[in-house]
């Protein structure tokens, strides 16, 4: 007898299924791809931020040899791209920002679609420009689009309570202003796209996107092909962490380029290009204002915000979404108010980028936390575990947390970092130019992906085949999150697999069922469910198959190790291939093939805002200890200690890595990476100047999950995708201000602004 | 970038200088500059491109008459790793350490690090500490012919030098430090690795009972040129190295440099930065 122990993959280390792949080379990225006859494209971008266009003259670009193709917006339906509807992809009539596209070329070579981009002329007109929000709002600013006079494509307001009645009960009201910059994705593979129509008009699209599906559906109008006409092929992508959410003007005049030359073209940016021309995170001047009473308990809060949009809308318009969550049901806010103001300007645009607003809202409300805790003489620790969420609560905004391990993650974090005996000590004043600081920030963020439309479903198609092997067609993508992972753990656990007997497709619109995106930290929760319940539909028919010939009830059976077998002892009792290869050899004339749609148990907000957009929520809580040179300005991260409600851990090694790139991440948007955008232009487009923090800046970081058991995830798991980017930036500053007792207010925390905010203060800077 | 007309790639300094007495000519040696410059259209290749990998006189390490000579293909890496080069000269050695990233130090040549003349240029203060002379060969008509210059007054702005077109920086000399010798060079980026001088401080001189005599100060990133701090020179010669001279020369740095603002940092920032990378360094040299 051949007994087989009941093993689990679930919490394991499970290396990436792509690693070995992207290791060796053998990883096919769209750079890799090469179609008989393509061609590749160009886009002539504007140098100019805001100006008429007179008149563009591509005669001499037409007549080189080389080059198949040269369109301008006459050349092209030229339907408006954005949730703004206001971005054009090759503009004809005017120029609203410095990226904007003008013409493009396909050539037989890069260089000669380089070569006929300088031989186009165009003459412009220069229009009086805009760059601060404060300035594009007022009366007389210059217009950027005729359809919005007032320069606001958006607004956005949430409240619950009333803020007079807050302001009554508070003994302590407090109220900053802070700023944060542009960052950008810095993808390791730059953006790109191949198009290629068939004889019959069909439309092959190689893209990066994030959103196979909704990207058919919103580039159909764009270009002017029916949706069930694209076919979107996915190659691996070189990251994204949202920029490849929505569609940019590159995708259509790539398309248009494949039209016009009947050949496939191929596009693919520089990396100056990538960082002039791809979007940023979200700016933003948040001023917050807040009150508590004497004893702890928060009483009010105030958000506006301004979004300096810039000349054309992308999904950073839409930022408040998340904004609010935070400063309504991070902690518990019995009155609250919210509003944002979009305004265009003539500056680069942003787009959704990990963490989607969530960086900036938290960076205001927890340095304003701190603040307050500072005012009434309670130690920040205290002050946020007086007023911190708890599992079972309904917020006013409508959240609902069924699960919240929120206090477990304060006191751990703090635990593990002697958070409580160093945050006084250092207070109290050190010798010496260089200090020592340590600071706690926490947070909020959907765990359990987010309604934001009618659906928030993923679909799966499995099948096992006659030997065993299983095929999932998973409709969300894997952006080098680790989700392609992810899944087939929740397969072979279903099926008694090892991992090495799943295959995860996950690139194909043609092959792969309908999911909404990559998006929300969205992919483990409801893609992972989906395909786990999958995964049981098959379980179930193979079991039940099995209990005919083994006359043994369903309940009796179990799969393990790629055998059926007797469920009390484990005695295997038939190879799954030889099981599955009698249905197909018999009378039963039968496959096992199952699908899914996972739809989570969340709600659309309503006009208001409110509602319960997720089917969970994760939280967080980070410490970072520093070291800060007063004469230099340099400060020197030693150790983050963090502490995340991840609902369970399903890969161990993914979630480290997730947490880790996420850390990394926010320690550049806190302290090294700043996109400079002087007069509406990017100065800093290259790698030299855009700097990204390397291996030497990372701090020692210790984790622990907590893990509170999601009773709606997969195996119990909640989101982790963007949760640990989130937060990082306001513990940082607030250990600034443990070692220097100066506040911080804007964003990066470069050595040259520390030192001018240090000497400003004088040591006098609360 | 199109308009390279002819490729070359002389085999002796012979052939290389006749070459480059054609005119209108580019110079390849480790790339790792002029590579990223032509492609930004920062700048243009000329119609003939000189690849001078292949000079042997370019090349190699060697001690002569109480001075060592590095060839002008001497890479940072080949800097980093001569055990002559370490002995004599630690302050090179380190500046080496802090250039850039393995790759690049692999590529990039002495000789290309100070004729693209940048102020930031990582190799060339720590070279005026040593009181380096460059070494530049040309086509005379009928041989070739040197001549030397001290590598304070080869540079005349920024990546721009006394270097005639036709001329071939060939080698970098410097006596070798007596006895009692000290020099550091500190190099300020805004973040540890692979960072471009924001600025760079190097100070040197004899030490004798306290005191520092034949005293040099070199400032990197804060004027047009890498510059000779003259002024802190004089604030230091001769003078016991007290918490007022520390000051004075502190002090005395900001006569020395013109630093301007630009994406890296502001010139408030620069000057903040050299007094008080300037106080640290003889804070170190007086407790070592």
């Amino acid at each position: 007898m051949t007994v087989i122990a009941k093993e689990t993959l679930i919490g394991k280390r499970v290396p990436k299924l792509d690693a070995p792949p992207k290791v060796s080379g053998e990883a096919r990225y769209l750079q890799d791809i090469e179609l008989p006859g393509m061609l590749f494209g160009k886009i002539l971008r504007t140098d100019r931020v805001h100006a008429r266009i007179l008149n563009i003259d591509v005669s001499a670009a037409k007549a080189l040899p080389g080059v198949h193709a040269v369109i301008t917006a006459a050349d092209t339906p030229n339907v408006p791209l954005g949730i703004g509807r206001d971005n054009p992809p090759l503009k004809g009539d005017k120029v609203r920002c410095i990226r904007d596209e003008i013409a493009a070329v396909a050539a037989e070579t890069e260089e000669i679609a380089e070569e006929a981009l300088r031989l186009i002329k165009i003459e412009y007109e220069d229009l009086p420009a805009v760059f601060d929000p404060a300035e594009s709002l007022k009366e007389g600013a210059p217009v950027i689009h005729d359809k919005h006079p007032d320069n606001i494509p958006f607004t956005f307001e949430y409240s619950h309570g009333d803020i007079s009645e807050g302001e009554k009960e508070s003994d302590v009201i407090l109220e900053e202003k802070v700023k944060l910059h542009y960052v950008t994705h810095c993808c390791m593979g730059v953006s790109g796209i191949i198009a290629n129509f068939d004889s019959e008009g069909n439309l092959v699209v190689y893209s990066q996107t994030q959103i196979p599906f909704m990207y058919k559906k919103d580039i159909s109008p764009v270009i002017g092909v029916p949706p069930e006409k694209i076919h979107v092929i996915q190659p691996v992508i070189g990251g994204a962490f949202g920029s490849k959410l929505d569609i940019y003007p590159f995708e259509p005049i790539c398309i248009f380029l494949a039209r016009v030359s009947r050949r496939p073209v191929k596009m693919v940016f520089t990396r100056e290009e990538e960082l002039v021309a791809s979007p940023t995170r979200q700016p933003v001047e948040l001023t917050i204002r807040g009150g508590a009473k004497k004893d702890g308990t928060l009483t009010f809060r105030e958000v506006h915000t301004v979004h300096d949009n810039g000349g054309y809308t992308s999904w950073g318009a839409t930022t408040p979404f998340v904004i609010m969550q935070t400063v309504s049901s991070l902690y518990r806010v019995p009155h609250c108010l919210y509003k944002t103001t979009v305004v265009y300007t003539n500056n680069p645009y942003s787009g959704s980028f990990r963490g989607y607003g969530n960086l900036q809202a938290t960076y205001a409300v927890e340095t304003h936390m701190d603040k307050l805790a500072e005012a009434l003489g309670i130690d920040p620790l205290e002050f946020r575990l007086r007023n911190a969420q708890e599992e079972g609560e309904t917020t006013p905004q409508g959240m609902r947390f069924h699960t919240c391990g929120f206090r477990d993650c304060l006191t751990t974090a703090a635990e593990k970092s002697g958070f409580r005996e160093k945050h006084p000590a250092y207070k109290s004043g050190q010798e010496g130019p260089v200090k020592r600081g340590v600071g706690i920030a926490s947070l909020l963020h959907v765990g359990g992906g987010a309604k934001i439309y009618r659906t928030d479903g993923c679909g799966t198609m499995l099948k096992v085949d006659d030997f065993g092997k299983v095929t999932v067609m998973t409709g969300s993508t894997d952006i080098g999150q680790g989700s392609e992972t992810v899944i087939a753990q929740f397969v072979a656990e279903e099926l008694g697999l090892p991992i090495g007997s799943i295959s995860v497709i996950n690139n194909d619109s043609e092959i792969t069922p309908w999911d909404v995106g990559v998006h929300a930290s969205r992919t483990t929760f409801i893609a992972g469910k989906s395909a786990q319940l999958a995964a049981r539909k098959a379980r179930m028919k193979l079991l039940k198959v099995a209990s005919e010939k083994f006359d043994l009830a369903p309940g009796q059976l179990d799969l393990r190790g790629g055998q059926v077998v007797r469920a009390e002892d484990g005695e295997a009792l038939m190879d799954l291939g030889k099981l599955i290869r009698s249905l197909h050899f018999s009378t039963k004339n039968d496959i096992v093939m199952t699908s899914e749609y996972y739809e989570p148990p969340s709600m659309m907000q309503d006009k208001e805002f409110k509602g319960d957009v997720s089917a969970t929520y994760a939280f967080g809580t980070q410490v970072v200890e520093l070291e800060v040179d007063t004469e230099t300005g340099v400060v020197r991260i030693l150790r983050v200690t963090a502490a995340h409600d991840v609902g369970r851990v399903i890969n161990q090694m993914g979630i480290e890595g997730q947490v880790e790139g996420g850390i990394v991440m926010g320690i550049g948007y806190a302290t090294t990476e700043n996109l400079v955008v002087e007069n509406g232009k990017v100065m800093n487009p290259s790698f030299r100047d855009y700097k990204l923090i390397t291996a030497p800046e990372v701090p020692e970081i210790d984790m622990t999950f907590i893990e509170t058991m999601d009773k709606e995830g997969p195996a119990g798991a909640k989101g982790i995708g963007e949760a640990p980017a989130i937060c990082i930036s306001a513990a940082i500053a607030n250990a600034l201000y443990n070692a220097t007792g100066v506040r911080f207010y804007e964003l990066p925390l470069t050595p040259e602004k520390v030192l001018r905010r240090l000497r400003e203060a004088g040591g006098n800077g609360a | 970038m199109h308009d390279i007309k002819r490729y070359l790639v002389p085999d002796s300094l012979d052939e290389a200088v006749r070459a480059a007495a054609e005119g209108d000519v580019t110079f390849l040696a480790g790339g790792t500059d002029l590579m990223p410059q032509t492609r930004t259209g920062a700048r243009s290749f000329s119609s003939t491109l000189i690849n001078l990998k292949q000079v042997p006189e370019l090349r190699g390490v060697s001690r002569e008459n109480g001075g060592i000579r590095l060839g002008a293909l001497t890479t940072v890496t080949d800097v980093l790793n001569d055990v002559v080069l370490r002995k004599a000269a630690p302050v090179l050695s380190q500046a080496a350490d802090h250039f850039a990233s393995d790759q690049v130090r692999n590529s990039a040549t002495i000789g290309g690090n100070i004729c693209n003349a940048s102020p930031a240029g990582d190799m060339i203060i720590p070279l005026l500490l040593l009181g380096a002379v460059v070494e530049l060969a040309s086509w005379n008509g009928e041989a070739v012919g040197t001549r030397t210059m001290p590598l304070e007054e080869f540079f005349t702005g920024p990546g721009k030098t006394q270097r005639e077109p036709g001329e071939i920086l060939t080698a970098i000399r410097f006596p070798v430090p007596g006895e009692g010798f000290t020099a550091r060079f500190v190099k300020f980026g805004t973040r540890p690795a692979l960072d471009i001088s924001v600025v760079s401080v190097g100070i040197a001189g004899v030490k004798e009972n306290g005191t520092l005599r034949r005293v040099r100060a070199a400032f990197g990133a804060v004027a047009p040129v890498p510059v000779r701090g003259r002024n802190t020179e004089a604030a230091l010669e001769g003078k016991l190295l007290t918490s007022d001279t520390i000051r004075q020369a502190s002090e005395a740095t900001q006569e020395d440099i013109s630093p301007i603002s630009d994406v890296r940092a502001s010139a408030w920032y620069r000057r903040e930065l050299v007094r008080t990378l300037t106080t640290r360094i003889l804070n170190d040299v007086s407790t070592s």
